[in-house]
């Protein structure tokens, strides 16, 4: 009998793999932390104090008898934990780490919004990491994303309580094979900022020495720009009528 | 929060430029625009900024420092002048750090002038009588909350008495609007001269003590309350009233004077009546603040080149006082701006300003050393080709299911509320779900596999699951794998997506002897042509030879985007099919 035909990778693998693999030419190695995380490393080591409005930016999973414990409401706890374990074993900054997985809101779910879905997290920690470098790494790993196309990032002011300054950054795609629905506009890619003093010294890294920018960007919605999909659902729907086209 | 751009305009002596334009300086220099309707924006206030943003004030003031407007004047920079005392306060410091009401005598309820009424409606705000309104405006104007009461209860003979304490725990309280609510003794309350409750603290006012058509006396209330039970409170009563939203983001304590003030004169204004007096009692007396910041920091973080002049505009600009001893800027801290705490904030603010299409594109330096490979993502990646390899597809199912070890607390939709301790039900559901996909997709046995997270014998598991139609569910631990480097390995291909239709499909089989030298495409494109765009796939699955004749047998599988087909349809179809084929001499089987 004939081989099985090959099988089809999830477009959300396909993407964490390629997003791996441009980050790790620019330096970035890839870590990951527990999906079930202690408020700690979710919330305060993040500089979001309990009971403030800022949490209120979290729908936040909490689970039942295990009181502190919630289900990550994004990647940047990781930070914490990376930093926290260099630093353990005496090493200081430079670092560079990627984040790629699973993240949970409490929330109901549409066709732009899924309580699971997945992220992607940058931490670049140095003595003179800037917004700049922001800029140049973000427009490096999009621009190698969208091959063919001619990208432009932007960024505006925002508000996280773990970056300072916070940015939001937009993105624009040109040119003549960008699908008509992408081309020349400006969309939301992502939250990103400066790496909040707090979360340096939370973390046991030296803020007066060593400074940082960091990002985290929604893979399903990279996914669903990146192949024109159009309902978020289908990541989750195990449905080989959408997997099998990848 | 909804902003007028002809409330702003009272802040400017020159004309505000359109709306439009002032979307685009607020959006790229402060804050998210997330609608524009007419001269009305609504504007989405970070939480860092609910100090002093929630106010039409606010946004003067930003967009004062953006576009390069002087302010007309700046109701937080007047003096405040001795207020003259008419009101006896009782009031627990640690619900509210300010107390601050003031008696008015001689009031007449009544609508509001028509400019009163235009503003609140403009922000979408109902206008109820010339005092309630002079309330919400001072809210909507400077950011402070403030109430009305009917001064009857706060009187005892020739004194006022006004006072703030913790609610006692069964205490009953009906709030304007009729919802009578029995109080927790966690809330701050404004109790009268009675020690009786008038207000849930910060959060809405009750029904003792309501404004009536004929009430003369008032007396008006601008208590700072404190930020965190406030917020809670107003959670507990669901009651997020603009009160409620403006005391959980906090606002300096001298608001609550500003606020006392401005209330006390616009009632007046709207309402007549004499100023009798206020009630003023500060727990405390903020510390003035001052934030430091070199340039060399500045363009540090920034990666810029900006020079002294650009940063002492910019702090000029956003009148934020400062004093400068070489390339060092000392901040003093205009009170409102309780965001202003650390260096890192002075330079968002020269960031903002400046603009941050100036920040330069830089890549990263190189880096010390090679990257880590992560032995879990290398394990997985690895899993992953073998099982593609060998026909499976991967999925990604729910970590939630009807069973488990560990369950959500809080889940919205309450449905499968545990933690999943294993794969294989996920994978069970899912290849039930696509084996009648079967034919659609082409395929001869749909195989699956995920790998995933679980939470099984108390720990946190990453493992690797597989089912098929020929093989049960069965999952084993991912083993972490140590290697150089990643492999090089491939990546979809896909270029565009395309929505599939979500009707079932209908299979057909047609076999039928053709000439020897007629291809198996000839006699598709004539299959095709008849069968439309209900044709969704066609595979030959059949093909041998007699004499000078060859069978071909087709697999062809219908579905329509808009319904489901019923059988009839689908034998519509190949009888559209058969004649076409008759005609071309091929004999059906």
């Amino acid at each position: 009998m004939a081989e099985a035909p090959r099988g089809h990778m999830h477009p959300i693998s396909s993407l964490i793999r390629e997003a791996t693999t441009i980050f790790t030419g620019m330096g970035f190695s890839f870590v990951e932390g527990p999906l079930l995380e202690d408020e700690w490393h979710n919330f305060d080591a993040l500089n979001v104090p309990k009971d403030h409005p800022a949490r209120d930016m979290q729908d936040t999973f909490f689970i039942k008898d295990e009181p502190g414990m919630v289900l990550r409401t994004h990647t940047s706890p990781v930070q914490v934990r990376y930093m926290e374990e260099q630093i353990k074993k005496g090493i200081q900054p430079p670092y560079r780490v990627i984040v790629p997985g699973k993240v949970f809101r409490n929330e109901a779910t549409d066709m732009t919004h899924e309580a699971e879905f997945f992220q992607i997290e940058g931490l670049a920690v140095g003595p003179d990491i800037s917004l700049a470098n922001l800029k140049g790494t973000l427009t490096k790993f999009l621009r190698e994303l969208f091959k063919g196309a001619s990208v432009e990032i932007r960024f505006r002011p925002s508000f996280f309580p773990f970056t300072e300054p916070s940015v939001e950054v937009d993105m624009r795609l040109v040119g003549e094979h960008v699908p008509e629905k992408l081309r020349d506009r400006w969309i939301e890619m992502m939250g990103a900022g400066m790496v909040h003093p707090d979360v340096l010294k939370n973390a046991g890294v030296d803020p007066s020495q060593y400074q940082g920018f960091a990002f985290g960007m929604g893979l399903d919605r990279l996914a669903l720009l990146r192949w024109g999909i159009d309902d978020v659902r289908l990541m989750h729907s195990a449905d080989l009528r959408f997997i099998n086209q990848f | 929060m909804k902003i007028s751009r002809t409330w702003l305009q009272n802040y400017f002596a020159q004309p505000l430029p359109e709306a439009q334009a002032l979307v685009d300086a607020l959006t790229f220099h402060a804050f998210e625009i997330e609608g524009v309707d007419g001269d009305i924006l609504d504007v989405k206030v970070t939480p860092n900024r609910g100090h002093d943003c929630l106010s039409h004030r606010g946004i003067a003031k930003e967009l004062s420092a953006i576009l390069g407007l002087a302010m007309k004047g700046d109701p937080l920079r007047v003096p405040l002048p001795e207020f003259p005392i008419a009101v006896e306060m009782t009031v627990d410091a640690a619900r509210a750090p300010v107390g601050a009401a003031a008696y008015v005598r001689g009031v007449t309820i009544a609508p509001s002038p028509q400019w009163l009424k235009s503003a609140l409606e403009s922000v979408g705000q109902r206008s109820i009588n010339n005092v309630v309104d002079a309330t919400n405006y001072v809210m909507f104007d400077m950011g402070m909350p403030t109430h009305a009461f009917s001064a009857d209860t706060f009187k005892l003979g020739d004194t006022v008495r006004y006072g703030i304490r913790s609610s006692e725990k069964g205490e009953q309280l009906a709030l304007l609007g009729g919802l009578a609510v029995e109080l927790s003794g966690h809330e701050a309350v404004i109790v009268n001269a009675s020690n009786e409750p008038v207000d849930i603290g910060g959060v809405k006012g009750g029904m003792r003590a309501e404004l009536q058509e004929y009430t003369h006396d008032v007396v008006l209330s601008a208590s700072k309350f404190e930020p965190v039970q406030t917020r809670k409170a107003a959670q507990r009563f669901n009651q997020r009233t603009e009160a409620a939203k403006r005391f959980e983001n906090e606002m300096a304590d001298e608001c609550a004077l500003y606020g006392i003030r401005a209330v006390a004169e616009l009632v007046r204004d709207v309402a007549g009546g004499e100023i009798i007096g206020y009630g003023i009692e500060r727990a405390r007396t903020p510390a003035s603040r001052s934030v430091s910041v070199s340039l060399t920091k500045i363009n540090a973080v920034l990666g810029t080149k900006l020079g002294e002049t650009d940063v002492a505009d910019v702090l000029k600009r956003l009148d934020l006082p400062h004093q400068q001893t070489e390339e060092e800027f000392i901040v003093t801290v205009p009170f409102e701006r309780l965001d202003l705490v650390i260096a890192e904030d002075i330079i968002e603010e020269v960031a903002r300003m400046v603009g941050y299409e100036k920040i330069p594109v830089v890549e990263l330096p190189a880096f010390p050393t090679k990257p880590e490979v992560n032995t879990t993502f290398y394990a997985a990646e690895k899993m992953r080709e073998e099982l593609m390899a060998q026909g499976f597809s991967e999925v990604f199912t729910s970590v939630f299911a009807d069973k488990g070890e560990r369950v959500v607390a809080n889940k919205v939709d309450g449905v499968r509320p545990y933690l999943r301790a294993t794969l294989t039900t996920g994978l069970q559901d899912a290849l039930e779900r696509n084996a009648h996909n079967k034919e659609l997709l082409g395929l001869k046995e749909v195989k699956l596999f995920e790998i995933g997270t679980v939470w099984s014998g108390g720990k946190e598991l990453m493992m690797v699951g597989t089912i098929g139609e020929k093989e049960q569910a069965s999952e084993k631990p991912l083993e972490s794998t140590d290697a150089a480097a990643y492999n090089d390995l491939p990546i979809s291909t896909l270029v565009r997506y395309k929505t599939f239709s979500k009707f079932p499909s209908i299979v057909r089989d047609i076999a039928l002897w053709v000439p020897a030298a007629t291809t198996p495409e000839e006699v598709l494109a004539v299959i095709r042509a008849q069968a439309g765009e209900l044709l969704v796939r066609s595979e030959k699955f059949d093909e041998f030879k007699k004499g000078e004749k060859t069978s071909y047998a087709f697999r062809l599988v219908f579905q329509s985007f808009d319904k489901t087909l019923t059988d009839e349809e689908a034998n519509a179809v190949m009888e559209k099919i058969y004649a076409a084929v008759k005609e071309k001499a091929w004999e059906v089987r």
